[in-house]
């Protein structure tokens, strides 16, 4: 009877270019892909000792460095190998990881709380990890072996963080925003408890507002094992939840009907967020803007689908956190600045670029 | 994937309560939806429509009774079996990015799919018929932001078909839609219905409308189920006073028969009692229309009004039919019958109070006026006096020296339907001894 068929097409509300919305996402991730690749590979020559471009590379290719010259340079040389392969290259994979880390759990948590604004800072799971750091700079806790203890308090301290989130979701009141406000609350808090713990012992509050700008100067063979170990298991784990995020946008009543157990899979993926940030920070300190930016890039060029999302976020996240290493040592090749500097530095600019570029038909792009 | 008995109800309640407090929102209520039915569940706001669809969707938990979906309890299906056999059309849903129209649809078959799975040849050709059928099949490829309110409604309704459930339900689908696209949804979800025997629950506002589409109206009032059945069954004018609380004209369409109602008013007024309720009854006396206004006026005080006599087919006789108020009927024209008179005069024993509009006084209603001579010392009399009596007194005067007789009686001259309002709110306030 009635029925559109016969008459006319209603305008759409507001204007669309076509050209935007056909995203060819696989496409455009093989492209990030690609320019990581790029990235990495370049990024060795970078250092804060000028080492011949020709050179690192054959050292990479495996070419032990031949070190002629006079006697004088080739003391001067003769470190180069280990510089290369002790130094930098696990300071890149440091960087790859952790990039990727914080990538892909920005990426879900602003996926679980269907807000542009979540990452692992504003819920206070990075706070936390902060407050791990602080205690045993403080108080000197295990002094013995100190690049043991730091990574594991800091990631007691994220973990805890993310638990006390993931109790108030599996309580009767866990609604979305109930735990958006939970998670801002417990970083007000964490932050209070930080600047109390410095003030009561000042001794530590020096390593604290270093570690409190991120590095990536803990990188060694041994901690990039542990840190891809953990990302290759929860980022595969959270890859797996791309069709449960697209329905939860839709709202948890939708998402339900349609067959996500909400609950489930929110308590998943903030383990398992958790998880991701908690790796990041022990290793890294705190390295913002990496979270937040990094999906918010991935939407703007590979669309909403978070089955793209999701790994998309990690690799824009590498390539973020790897440029922000790259830049900062050709800028300042002396000096190893903290690197949370440079992310906070081009990431901020860049975060509100993005958002007065407006992009008026997704929510999420646009806040 | 469990397959639904063919026995079984897709959905039946034994017993259901849910809700907390003082005042759950379904009490002891037994429901049973047979295959293929479009059922429409109407209420007040509060009556528990919404609780009944959220019961069935597993959203909330019942505190009594049994609720089985396709013989199963509700709480022992998963959430991926459930939405295997029940799909939801929220009032309004608001996606947040500019989804692909295809891939939105794409989103319903979630329950049919591992983690790993890709959505398969079979999934997209489905897409796109189930898109053809909400005759949005040219719109395939555009956002689903891009689209108008109307279009996301029917985009909606896509990805809950594109469950392929055999129970839909529909929570105030059309709310949000002008009434073109309303007819255009219910039309389509009754075809599905029918044609694809897929049985629908669909809670409604407008009952006109579930009235058109519905093969069944369920009256839920204050969580009990209060009527069922047809809707030319159930709609009565009796039970939209009881159930709503409106005052309602219901009539006929009459080429399909189908009940439609015309709201009037609050029978109790939205502000609670009106200065006029507990004063007890008001007669107004008019005709020609001259009494429409005051009857208006004074039922929404909340006054108990009576009228008379009038002729039928007379428009203030249509008003006060309208209005449900009584008063005797004469034939068109006719003088006023002794049978008439005698039941006019029992009304006027009764009266708190007896308003006179300005109507055109001729021979045939003379006997209004004449009839309250007896009252006017004991019941207040309001005259209203503009126009005044001498131009519309077509009985050569007679009508005139009536007015004269009753206000020496005591009768006040009021001049218009304010006037007549400030009036009653006086004696409605004064204390209630009739005047020797």
């Amino acid at each position: 009877m009635s029925g559109s068929n016969g008459t006319a097409p209603e305008p759409p509300l507001r204007p669309t270019d076509g050209h935007r919305r056909r995203t060819y996402p696989r496409f455009v991730l093989l492209v990030v892909l690609a320019i990581v690749a790029v990235v990495v590979g370049l990024s060795p020559l970078i250092g804060s000792v000028f080492i011949p471009p020709m050179t690192v590379l054959r050292i990479l290719w495996g070419i032990p460095n031949p070190c002629v010259g006079t006697s004088a340079s080739a003391t001067l040389c003769s470190n180069w190998d280990e510089i290369i392969w002790q130094a930098r290259v696990p300071e890149i994979g440091l960087a790859v990881i952790a990039g990727a880390a914080l990538g892909i759990s920005g990426a879900t948590l602003q996926g679980v709380f269907r807000n542009p604004l979540a990452d692992p800072f504003l819920l206070g799971i990075s706070s936390g990890g902060t407050i791990g750091a602080a205690i045993v700079f403080d108080f000197h806790v295990g002094q013995a072996a100190p690049d043991l203890f730091l990574p594991l308090f800091a990631f007691i301290g994220a973990i805890a963080t993310g638990l006390v989130i993931l109790g108030v979701a599996l309580s009767r009141y866990g609604s979305v925003e109930t735990l958006l406000l939970t998670g801002v609350a417990l970083a007000s808090l964490l932050s209070a408890v930080l600047a109390l713990l410095l003030l009561y012992n000042p001794a530590g509050s020096e390593q604290v507002s270093f570690w409190l700008l991120g590095g990536l100067g803990t990188a060694s063979w041994t901690v990039d094992g542990i840190a891809m170990g953990v990302l290759l298991v929860t980022g595969t784990l959270l890859c797996l939840f791309g069709r449960e995020l697209n329905l939860m946008q839709l709202g948890g009543d939708v998402a339900r009907s349609a067959g996500v157990d909400v609950r489930r899979v929110r308590v998943w993926l903030i383990l398992l967020a958790s998880l991701m940030t908690g790796v990041a920070v022990a290793f890294t300190g705190i390295i913002g803007f990496v979270g937040l930016v990094s999906p918010h890039v991935v939407r703007r060029v590979a669309g909403t689908d978070y089955r793209y999302v999701l790994p998309g976020s990690a690799v824009v996240g590498a390539a973020f956190l790897l440029g922000a290493r790259d830049v900062s040592l050709l800028v300042f090749p002396s000096s190893v600045l903290p690197i949370g500097i440079f992310t906070a530095f081009f990431g901020a600019p860049f975060f509100i670029y993005l958002l007065f570029r407006r992009r008026p038909t997704s929510t999420m792009g646009t806040l | 994937m469990t397959a639904p008995g063919t026995a079984s109800l897709p959905l039946r309640f034994a017993g259901v309560s849910a809700g907390y407090g003082s005042r759950p929102a379904l009490r002891d209520l037994d429901l049973e939806v047979r295959p293929g039915e479009f059922v429409a569940l109407a209420g007040p706001n509060g009556s528990g429509k919404t609780t009944l669809l959220r019961v069935v969707l597993g959203f909330v938990s019942p505190t009594a009774g049994r609720v089985e979906l396709f013989g199963d309890p509700v709480e022992s299906l998963t959430v991926l079996q459930r939405a295997r056999r029940v799909a939801w059309l929220p009032q309004e849903e608001s996606p947040r990015d500019d989804v692909r129209l295809l891939d939105y649809v794409l989103y319903g078959r979630y329950a049919f799919h591992g983690s790993l799975e890709r959505d398969s040849r079979a999934d997209y050709a489905l897409a796109r018929s189930i898109l053809t059928q909400v005759g949005l099949a040219d719109r395939a490829e555009d956002g689903i932001l891009s689209i108008s309110g109307g279009e996301r409604q029917r985009a909606v309704l896509a990805r809950a078909l594109a469950q392929t459930t055999p129970l839909l339900l529909l929570d105030e689908p059309t709310s949000h839609l002008d009434i073109g696209h309303q007819l255009d949804l219910l039309a389509r979800v009754r075809d599905l219905a029918h044609r694809q025997s897929v049985t629908v629950v669909a809670a409604m506002h407008d009952l006109n409308l579930a009235a058109r589409f519905a093969d069944r109206i369920v009256v839920l009032s204050r969580g009990r189920r209060v009527a069922d059945g047809p809707p030319a069954e159930v709609l009565s004018e009796e039970l939209l006073a009881r159930v709503w609380g409106v005052v309602a004209d219901l009539r006929r369409e009459p080429r399909t028969g189908m009940p439609y109602l015309i709201p009037h008013r609050l029978a109790v007024t939205a502000s609670g009692p009106g200065p006029g309720s507990g004063f007890g009854p008001v007669h107004l006396i008019g005709g020609g229309g001259a009494a429409a206004p005051f009857l208006r006026a004074l039922a929404d005080d909340g006054y108990a009004l009576t009228v008379g006599a009038l002729h039928l087919l007379d428009s203030d006789a249509e008003v006060a039919e309208a209005l449900v108020v009584a008063g005797p009927i004469e034939a068109p024209f006719a003088p006023l019958s002794p049978e008439v008179r005698e039941r006019h005069r029992s009304l006027l024993t009764g009266a708190r109070a007896i308003v006179v509009t300005p109507f055109a006084v001729g021979p045939s209603n003379l006997a209004n006026l004449e009839d309250l001579l007896p009252f006017a010392s004991r019941t207040p009399i309001l005259l209203v006096t503009m126009p005044p009596i001498v131009g519309r007194d077509f009985t050569g005067g007679r009508a005139t020296a009536v007015f004269a007789q009753l206000r020496t009686s005591g009768a006040r001259d009021v001049t218009g339907v304010e006037d007549v309002r400030r009036e009653l709110r006086a004696l409605a306030s004064a204390p209630a001894t009739p005047r020797a």
